[in-house]
């Protein structure tokens, strides 16, 4: 907001009480005009922007002050931002016993990415049961339901473990064959559909059972109004959370070590066990972070998309 | 009061029954021999369960010393200061009874299987800079799921010292055999002390008489003296 514009907070003495940062952007007609929803730092004009880039600044001062002259700071930073081993862990080196944190990556990313896929089909159909209603079903309900409690009830590690060296242990030909990060995907998938099938249910239930009446008295049959009217509808409410289980599930794929794949997480601490030293970890923290930061973005725009849609859609 | 760290679990023939306070298994004795030299009674020794990752943390340490087939490397003695060696290591194969690599280990043949080790151990580096094998080796976070991965057949065979594999094959997994041990490459295990700790100077000493005395030689004996008579694999 720019000051030409009427802010009741300066006009009334120039001092913002913290409420009102907020607040100050809510006056009826900026949402449409400025097009977005009220922002942390928006509203209070130019000394309230001061004023809060002068605290942040303090507030960054004492804390890189508290750690740079902290008694063991020294050693702190040698053993987790020394950038000579972060640099030996990123481009690994074998024959010393540790490898590329870099290029161990590339495994976590596509875990990830063959998961997510997975994870999406299975939810769906997960849900699309739970919510049948048809009396010959209910014994698929019911396993659905267990399903569902189960893979939710038991910790991701110990579902891995029991597929990474449960499966290989049956001997079952090709089944039992597999590398370690498919059992690793399975188990994540597995578990990962548990939740995404509650994901799905509540954005099945936020769609108002009106709109199926008006479907079906359009002549859609069940299967093509669940398909063009009911889906559309709810994935749209369930985008962010969906988005919000993806970013964690992309540093889930880290667990997957567990069973001697060596993807980033592994990767680095192969290399502090070897070194002895931790500068592996901030490497690989690093990694995650830049995969994790533009889908968290992507996700706030996506809620905020969806947010003007809906405004707009009221005052029509 | 001497403070002493080590792993849980611990596995034979370095300690007996996951209990280094019963003064048995080689490096449980090497130990108290090591508190005797420095003037500590058995009861003025106490045990710390520190795992492996954990004994290089910055910061003040919960030991004085740490006991843990750690292996000394010079890269490591910048983060923390070790003891003279108290065993020279070798490594060592085992596999699957019946499995190819039992009888096919040549150099060449080496190349072609999958291998498992622990992770922070020696044996990735040896692995990869000696055996120089085609597929990448799988890391295991502990030494169960290693002999876990052999047994399920996950990996052809684990890369670990001589000692451990010698009990992994004649007491743990039954249908395993040690292949053999490959030549020394002048690797030893050392005691951890926080770095720049002056006891280290006292406990060389300790070393250099239990070394002098025979002691070392004679518990070596007593607790390792199976696993000194393994055929001998060329990388």
């Amino acid at each position: 907001m720019d000051d030409s514009q009427p802010d009741p907070g300066a006009s009334a003495g120039g001092y913002l009480p913290p409420g009102e940062f907020i607040g100050g952007a809510g006056i009826p007609g900026t949402f449409a005009a400025a097009g977005r929803g009220p922002r942390l730092l928006s509203g209070g004009g130019r000394r309230a922007t001061a004023l809060s880039t002068a605290s942040t600044l303090v507030v960054l001062a004492i804390l890189a002050a508290v750690f740079l002259l902290a008694p063991g700071s020294k050693e702190v930073r040698h053993t987790f931002f020394s950038p000579h081993d972060m640099w030996q862990s990123l481009v690994g080196n074998p024959r010393q016993g540790y490898y590329s944190v870099g290029s161990a990556l590339w495994l976590n990313i596509r875990m990830f990415l063959i998961a997510e896929v997975l994870i999406l089909i299975l939810a769906l159909v997960l849900a699309l049961i739970r919510q049948s209603s048809g009396p010959v079903l209910f014994p698929l309900r019911i396993l659905t339901t267990v399903y569902v409690d189960f893979f939710r009830g038991v910790p991701l590690i110990l579902v891995i473990f029991a597929i990474g060296f449960g499966v290989p242990a049956l001997s079952l030909g090709f089944i039992s064959l597999q590398s370690a990060a498919v059992y690793g995907v399975l188990a994540l998938v597995l578990t990962y559909s548990a939740y995404v099938s509650e994901v799905y249910r509540a954005g099945l239930n936020s769609v108002h059972r009106s709109q199926v009446a008006a479907a079906r008295s359009l002549g859609l049959s069940q299967q093509a109004a669940l398909r063009h009217v009911i889906l559309p509808q709810a994935v749209r409410t369930i985008i962010p959370p969906l988005l919000n289980d993806f970013i964690s599930l992309q540093k889930d794929t880290a667990l997957v070590g567990i069973l001697g794949a060596i993807e980033a997480n592994k990767a680095a601490e192969i290399f502090s066990d070897t070194v002895f030293n931790y500068s592996s970890y901030t490497v690989a923290a690093i990694f995650f972070l830049l995969l994790t930061i533009p889908l968290a973005r992507f996700t706030d725009h996506l809620i905020e998309r969806d947010r003007r849609r809906r405004l707009a859609g009221a005052t029509q | 009061m001497l403070t002493v760290a080590t792993d849980s679990p611990v596995f034979p023939p370095w300690f007996e029954h996951n209990n280094p306070a019963n003064g048995k298994g080689y490096e449980s004795a090497v130990a108290y021999a090591i508190a005797a030299q420095l003037g500590f009674s058995k009861s003025q020794v106490q045990w710390a369960k520190e795992p492996f990752n954990n004994a290089y943390a910055p910061g003040p340490k919960k030991f004085d010393f740490d006991i843990n087939e750690v292996s000394v490397t010079p890269q490591r003695a910048t983060a923390v200061t070790f003891s003279n060696g108290y065993y020279d290591v070798q490594q060592a194969l085992v596999a699957l009874q019946n499995t190819p690599i039992v009888t096919k280990h040549s150099p060449a043949d080496l190349k072609g299987y999958v291998f498992g080790d622990q992770v922070g151990t020696t044996s990735l580096a040896f692995i990869n800079s000696k055996i120089q094998p085609t597929t990448q080796p799988k890391v295991f976070e502990t030494l169960n799921d290693v002999k876990q991965a052999l047994q399920t057949h996950q990996i052809a065979a684990l890369v670990t010292d001589t000692p451990t594999a010698q009990f992994i094959s004649a007491d743990e997994i039954h249908h395993s055999v040690l292949v053999g041990q490959f030549p020394s490459t002048g690797e030893h295990y050392g005691l951890v002390f926080q770095q720049g700790n002056p006891l280290v100077g006292c406990v060389n000493k300790a070393i250099a008489t239990l070394k002098g005395n025979g002691t070392l030689k004679s518990l070596q004996q007593q607790y390792l003296q199976d696993y000194l008579r393994v055929p001998v694999l060329q990388p």
